[in-house]
């Protein structure tokens, strides 16, 4: 678990690193650039690093950005060597690199950057973005070095989102309506793609980094295999992620390594928020059956060992994570006759009461089935592929949906779903609560860390009160890597690149 | 292989085959209605701490991934599997068989429509189709006979389009007509229960398709619902755990695998039975 030091995150957020760290670096330049890495993470479903809708894990080996999420979660400098930030917290001075060349040769500068923030503000719209970037005021490049952001009012979450504005040369092909051939500045080029299938990125030579990429080449595999640990077995794969399921003979192979990601995967029920179908409107009904979840047995069948339960967002140790409140769970452990009694109190007949769930194809989700049915509720389970998902969800006629979210690279990319006008709310159960909504933009617009926290904690007391989502737990996603692969570890989030570690710093040496 | 070489072997269709196709589905039959009750375990309760256990006294085929007692959703899924094989078959037999000879009956243009209608559904292969219909219909039992239905209707139109027009130049159809039959009258009266055996035959090819089908619609999640034990749904679910519990995952396997077996041995022979040719040929 990540436990994220506050004096530590403050002197980032306020100051900016004004030199950048980079601990393999070193130890990187003594090395030969040799050999294929081959991966499997996710898919790459837009060559478009602007307009991208899926994972990050692709695309962030061949762009970078100003910003990156070190392995403990912090925001560190990356394209820029670092930052201002304007006492009233509204204007931000980036400082631009120096000797950063895009795929093409060029030279990086403050104009390029200031093209890609123009471009995501006037031409993107839906993603993590969309919401900094309405609260743009105005978007400068005094000088070849330096990129100037100055927002309406404070934004918080802005140094971690740059994390995800992808520096692209303007002069890439598709610029001016979808790019194709993107020209990045990242350890790999652009290579050969094949839509769910493959995509190959050959080393970048003139790369800032010295000594990196340490790989001549990486290949990703974009197929969409359930289960990678045979191909990770057999050594088609050298890094891959694998179910919690597959863990065991994972491990028990001398020539596979077990990392587990930096930040956590989270699982939750919502309830219907946006138009609750009687008698899940009434709180007594959603509290009797969340007291039919149990949350450790859950954990355990979702992710073994790794698992923890609580009933917040963040995972226990993290900032944005409240002790008191965790001790506070109501639902840490199944009570059934409490929640028969609610039931009773409510007037609710189980046995005449339908409920639908909506959910993804995972075993998981009939665990919550059996929850309900248990209660004696007549239960209509819809499993649907994602996007089936969320084109049901967003019908608003169900009961109970129960998901999982994977890492992001802020806090508030978590909170923000629960917001009235938030990205993808269904998953949530369309939450519009003013009050809720208030408190999130509160915690946004603070410049302090402390209050910060304090904000955000108050909102998500009033979704634990009004049983808006129950969270369940978190577990951290198993990364598996062959022996013969070295100086990999995976980050905080899905992206494959980052200041600190990831493929730039990966080396793959003959089999033994 | 030659004529000399086989001539020892049994043949599929002969009656120990029908016999043991015949037990295969009785079994799979009396197991589908008396099973469930006689099982004393319910194949929709979890017990998450006895997940992929292996078989012991109590649990003769062990738990799945979820701690379901196997046999029991065993049990509970020739239930469904058949029950959807079955309404497939029957709507299958009546919206092909039905349409199509209705519409041979009628004259040479509902005859075009309709077989153009056919043609355009074969087109696409009946596994691909039922899956499209599914995507369409939502998940369930009654969208997936219908999908199947629907899927296997074509093949049943032209078997019966065939069969009517065999029968159509018998003299016992030309005496009705004679007569003063209407075409709907003399398909009715005389020709249906002429032409019934090849109907009943190609129903008994279609059926172990549909429940092979069902299986890989429930497989790829679009058959019934998760929790529902259908044998494809089972197989699904199962075969991720495969490695370290293979029992969970082989049950409906070889549950598939024979009763695809018994209907293709009681087919096959119904086929030898009332195939005209071979009754020429003798």
């Amino acid at each position: 678990m990540t436990d994220v030091p506050l004096n530590l995150l403050r002197r980032h957020l306020l100051l900016g690193g004004a030199a950048l760290a980079l601990p393999a670096s070193a130890l990187a330049q003594a090395t030969p650039r040799a050999g294929t890495l081959k991966v499997a993470f996710l898919g790459l479903d837009t060559a478009d690093p602007h307009r991208h809708t899926g994972s990050i894990a692709v695309q962030q080996v061949y762009v970078e950005t100003l910003t990156s999420i070190a392995d403990d979660g912090t925001v560190k400098p990356f394209l820029a060597t670092g930052w201002e930030i304007s006492p009233d917290g509204r204007r931000y001075t980036f400082t631009i690199r120096e000797g950063v060349r895009f795929h093409n040769g060029r030279l990086l500068t403050a104009e390029d950057v200031r093209a890609n923030a123009v471009r995501v503000r006037d031409q993107v719209r839906g993603g993590w973005l969309s919401a900094p970037m309405r609260l743009v005021e105005s978007l400068e490049a005094p000088d070849a070095r330096t990129f100037v952001m100055t927002m309406k009012e404070p934004y918080g979450p802005l140094l971690n989102l740059l994390s995800e504005l992808w520096i692209v040369a303007p002069e890439s092909e598709g610029w001016a309506q979808t790019i194709r051939l993107p020209i990045g500045t990242g350890p790999f080029r652009f290579g050969q793609w094949q839509p769910n299938v493959s995509f190959q990125a050959p080393a970048f030579a003139q790369y800032w980094q010295p000594g990196l990429p340490r790989a001549e080449a990486v290949e990703f595999s974009l197929r969409d295999d359930s289960d990678l640990s045979l191909a990770l077995r057999a050594g088609d794969l050298h890094i891959g992620r694998v179910g919690y399921d597959k863990l065991a003979s994972v491990r028990a192979d001398p020539n596979l390594e077990v990392q587990f990601m930096k930040d956590t995967t989270w699982w939750f029920w919502s309830f219907n928020n946006r138009s609750p179908r009687p008698p899940f409107n009434d709180i007594r009904v959603r509290q009797a059956v969340s007291f039919m979840l149990d949350k450790p047995a859950f954990m355990r069948f979702v992710a073994g060992d790794a698992g923890v339960v609580t009933n917040q967002m963040a995972a226990p140790g993290q900032f944005f994570w409240d002790k008191a409140m965790h001790g506070a769970d109501a639902h840490a452990a199944p009570n059934e006759e409490r929640a028969r009694a609610l039931l009773r109190e409510a007037g609710v007949n189980p046995a005449t009461t339908p409920c639908r769930i909506v959910s993804w194809q995972s075993a998981y989700s009939e665990i919550a089935v059996q929850a309900m049915r248990k209660l004696g509720f007549q239960v209509e389970h819809l499993a649907l592929d994602d996007i089936g998902a969320q084109r049901r969800l967003g019908q608003y006629d169900w009961d109970l949906a129960p998901f999982a979210s994977g890492p992001r690279a802020d806090i508030f990319l978590r909170f923000v779903r629960l917001m009235s006008d938030g990205p993808n709310v269904g998953l949530w159960g369309g939450t519009r609560d003013a009050e809720f909504d208030r408190l999130v933009r509160a915690a946004i617009a603070s410049v302090d860390l402390p209050e910060r926290r304090r904000l955000y904690l108050a909102a998500w007391q009033r979704a634990i009160d009004n049983y808006y989502t129950v969270v369940i737990g978190h577990a951290p996603e198993p990364i598996v890597n062959r022996r013969e692969v070295k100086g990999y570890a995976p980050g905080f989030t899905w992206g494959q690149h980052r200041v600190d570690g990831g493929l730039a710093f990966a080396a793959v040496t003959a089999r033994s | 292989m030659s004529a000399s070489a086989t001539a020892g072997m049994p043949r599929a269709g002969g009656t120990g085959g029908l016999a043991l196709g015949l037990a295969v589905l009785g079994f799979a039959l009396l197991a589908g209605v008396f099973g469930p009750s006689l099982v004393p375990h319910d194949p929709l309760v979890q017990e998450l701490a006895a997940r992929n256990a292996p078989p012991d006294a109590l649990h003769w085929l062990g738990r799945d991934h979820l701690g379901r007692d196997v046999l029991a959703r065993l049990v509970a899924g020739t239930r469904i599997s058949l029950a959807v094989a079955l309404g497939a078959t029957l709507l299958a037999v009546g919206l092909g068989a039905g349409l199509g000879l209705v519409a041979e009956a009628l004259g040479r243009w509902p005859s075009f429509l309709v077989f153009g209608a056919f043609d355009m559904v074969r087109a696409m292969p009946s596994i691909l189709l039922a899956l499209t219909l599914m995507v369409a219909l939502g998940i369930g039992i009654w969208p997936l006979i219908l999908a199947l239905g629907v899927a296997f209707a074509p093949h049943m139109a032209l078997v019966a389009r065939a069969t009517w027009r065999r029968e159509g130049s018998a003299g016992y159809v030309a005496a009705a007509r004679v007569m003063g039959a209407s075409s709907l009258a003399t398909l009715w009266r005389h020709v249906l229960p002429n032409i019934a055996g090849a109907l009943v035959t190609q129903a008994a090819i279609i059926m172990p398709r549909a429940i092979t089908t069902e299986s890989v619609l429930s497989f790829f999640g679009l058959g019934v619902s998760p929790e529902t034990p259908s044998w494809g749904r089972m197989i699904a679910g199962a075969s991720r755990y495969a490695e370290s519990a293979p029992h969970a995952v082989l049950a409906p396997v070889l549950a598939l695998c024979i009763a695809t077996l018994g209907f293709a041995l009681v087919g096959n022979r119904l086929r030898l039975a009332l195939d005209p040719l071979r009754e020429r040929g003798r």
